[in-house]
């Protein structure tokens, strides 16, 4: 593929809320590394995914912008805080708008976005507007993970469609969502299930994982 | 964390295999390695997808279609032992089913060359990984250390290895269904490559499995027709015809290092997915289409005319005439005759830098290296025109294919006699072989019994002919032997 070919913008949302100290937020470094380290051992997702990563506690940080994979340093993340789900879905927003190519007569767009939310916590800010603001202006395929007992997965119910559980915050279960996320991003890259509007598919959740009806 | 595990075969036989956690996926599978890493147990994704129609499938694949076991050991039939030996360097064919702890097959690991080794890439760890084509023929080439990118002859000769691998499987009347970049590993350093991810074959009489197809490598009519209800006749599934859409694409991705269909027109406003859609699918046009150029690149260095007549020919065919009418697709047993035929006119460039390092010498009046356009400073070109008798009229001759010749050229069997081909049963003995000795150009007699002088007297082994400009001789008594034409330019 050349310089005709599209990218796919990756966007990682990530919990760093007070909740998510200690191993957990340890578990998520480690699984940011092994996520980037994996696709770059894909050709595929090399070559196409794009990755940025935002922060949400008590607000909400870009601290990745959107990259592409041989170019991304990975960011610092240390947990503390409340946990503003809202600021980050207008945050994602507003880098969507800035980051993502436009499909226009003259220029190749991007794949719709891939966005993965991870959350240990109920919102602590306004989110539903922010939520509804972002499927109106940007459609992107988000895909929600509740993390641990204290997650509240009916907000991300009305997020997305698509909302993963894992029963507690084990460093053994994020690792496994970083895989699982990486996965999904591979077979995103190459896969023509995305048919003009229908649903991408996703590689089935791991062990232990349970997918919110 | 891993742990040895047990599965039990179909045949009752128990193997050893270790599980680990996050084990590699793909869209239908997950993978788990022998002890030894020999070969590797694979569980479907859904296993509540596996049904009768699925194990019949998957028994017939393994044992009365499987090319890469002989005959006599329950493979398919006319395989003997040096066939099954060649495909099985071919095909990672897999070997087993597995009945217990649940439903799964036994594959051979790859080769040892179809994995990166530590010293591959400065800027990447890919120690390990396997080798897909696409780490080759896309931008992520410039990671790669150059002593694994090969040169052309070596791309050449993958494509001709896997036309020769996809010709075998549709004699069969099977068809892959899922050729893509995923599912050809490629070593351009050694010029092979295999063809993995054999579960999806299409098999004539059972149930076809459901395969998505790889974006780039699904055939436009596939595409086109997916949202289709499966039973809706219009609806188009994989075949072996849809195969020699993925054969050229891929053929041409490793002689080009870019996608045939790729390129800056833009179908679609709407959005990313309505655009590729259209432009893989209804509306896909080839970056070369000689009648429409509004898909082309600006810069487009080395093209198919570069690549001599007989396989620009079966380009257009593919991605011009047979983009949207499949049945007008180039067969793989044309394109590995075709390929047959380029390799003979491929020429060393002359420019030590070149990337390529070797082309396609079809027009000896232009001897120029299209890749970095040298041009080549042989002090000769020589060429050996081959002709073969037309049949039922004896005495009329007919240009066969033409070999470019340089010292230490070759001569097979298949170069003697028109009835011979360069395939997998071919016989790789040297004939005879050409040498420049002094600037003078002769042709010696290694292994040919019937090599005959230009005035008609039989030259023994270990004897030579001299070739001048113009000189004809024939190369084999034989029937069916060539009539060689010498030229010296």
């Amino acid at each position: 593929m050349s310089e005709f070919s599209r990218r796919l913008p990756v966007y990682l949302l990530l919990d760093i809320s007070g909740s998510m100290a200690g191993d957990p937020i340890e578990a998520v470094r480690n699984g940011v590394r092994a996520l980037i380290s994996e696709l770059r051992g894909d050709p595929q997702a090399l070559e196409t995914a794009y990755l940025s990563v935002i922060t949400f506690n008590s607000g909400a940080r870009q601290v990745v912008p959107l990259t592409e994979l041989m170019m991304f340093r990975e960011p610092q993340l240390n947990a503390g805080g409340a946990t503003a789900l809202g600021s980050a879905l207008r945050l994602l927003t507003e880098c969507i708008k800035a980051e993502v190519r436009k499909s226009t007569p003259t220029q190749k767009g991007d794949w719709k976005p891939l966005v993965f939310i991870l959350t240990d916590g109920a919102p602590t800010d306004e989110w539903r507007q922010a939520a509804e603001e972002l499927k109106q202006t940007h459609p992107a395929n988000i895909i929600a993970c509740a993390a641990g007992a204290y997650a509240d997965t009916k907000v991300l119910r009305e997020i997305t469609e698509c909302v993963l559980m894992m029963n507690n915050l084990s460093a053994g279960d994020l690792s496994q969502f970083f895989a699982w996320v990486s996965s999904s991003v591979k077979m995103s890259s190459k896969s023509l299930d995305a048919k003009p509007g229908a649903n991408i598919e996703l590689p089935p959740p791991p062990q232990g994982f349970v997918i919110v009806p | 964390m891993s742990r040895i595990a047990e599965a039990t075969l179909a045949n009752g036989r128990k193997i050893p295999y270790v599980i680990t956690d996050n084990p590699p996926r793909g869209g239908m599978k997950y993978t788990y390695f022998a002890p030894d890493k020999s070969y590797v147990v694979q569980f479907y994704n859904e296993p509540d997808k596996v049904d009768k129609n699925m194990t019949a499938r998957l028994e017939a694949i393994i044992g009365r279609y499987n090319p890469t076991i002989p005959e006599s050991e329950g493979g398919a039939v006319g395989t003997d032992k040096k066939l099954a030996e060649y495909f099985a360097g071919r095909f990672c064919w897999p070997t087993d089913l597995v009945i217990a702890p649940e439903f799964g097959i036994v594959s051979p690991a790859y080769p040892k060359n179809f994995f990166f080794e530590a010293s591959a890439s400065k800027f990447l760890d890919l120690k390990g990984k396997d080798k897909k084509s696409n780490w080759f023929t896309s931008g992520n080439r410039k990671f790669l250390d150059h002593s694994e990118l090969g040169d052309f002859r070596s791309m050449l000769q993958m494509s001709l290895l896997l036309s020769r691998s996809i010709r075998r499987l549709h004699q069969a009347g099977l068809a892959h269904s899922d050729l893509s970049n995923n599912n050809v590993l490629i070593d351009p350093k050694s010029g092979n490559c295999v063809v993995i991810d054999i579960d999806s074959l299409v098999v004539p009489g059972l149930f076809p499995p459901e395969v998505a197809g790889t974006r780039g490598y699904i055939a436009p009519e596939v595409l086109a027709t997916m949202e289709l209800d499966r039973n809706d006749p219009r609806r188009m599934i994989p075949s072996s015809v849809t195969d020699l859409h993925a054969l050229a694409v891929l053929i041409y991705e490793y002689l080009f290092c870019r996608h045939p269909l790729m390129g800056p027109k833009i179908f679609s406003a709407e959005s990313a997915e309505q655009d590729d859609f259209l432009g893989l699918g209804p509306m896909a046009l080839f970056i070369e289409d000689p009648n429409d150029t509004s898909n082309r690149p600006a810069s487009l260095k080395a093209t198919i005319k570069d690549l001599g007549p007989i396989l620009e020919g079966l380009f257009i065919r593919a991605f011009v005439d047979g983009l949207h009418e499949p049945s007008l697709r180039p067969s793989a047993m044309e394109w590995e005759r075709g390929l047959v035929k380029t390799w003979d006119l491929l020429h060393r460039c002359s420019n030590p830098e070149c990337e390529k390092k070797w082309f396609v010498l079809y027009d000896v009046e232009h001897p120029v290296c299209p890749f970095c356009g040298t041009r080549i400073t042989d002090s000769n070109i020589v060429r050996f025109e081959l002709n073969s008798e037309v049949r039922g009229h004896p005495g009329e001759w007919k240009k066969y294919s033409e070999l470019d010749v340089v010292n230490n050229t070759p001569l097979f069997k298949w170069h003697m006699q028109s009835n011979i081909f360069a395939d997998e049963k071919a016989d790789t003995e040297l004939q005879a072989y050409v040498c420049c000795h002094n600037g003078e150009w002769f042709l010696i007699n290694k292994h040919s019994t019937g090599l005959l002088s230009p005035n008609g007297n039989p030259v023994p082994a270990g004897q030579a002919i001299r070739l001048y400009d113009g000189t004809i001789f024939r190369a084999s008594r034989s029937e069916r032997g060539m009539l060689i034409k010498v030229r010296i330019i």
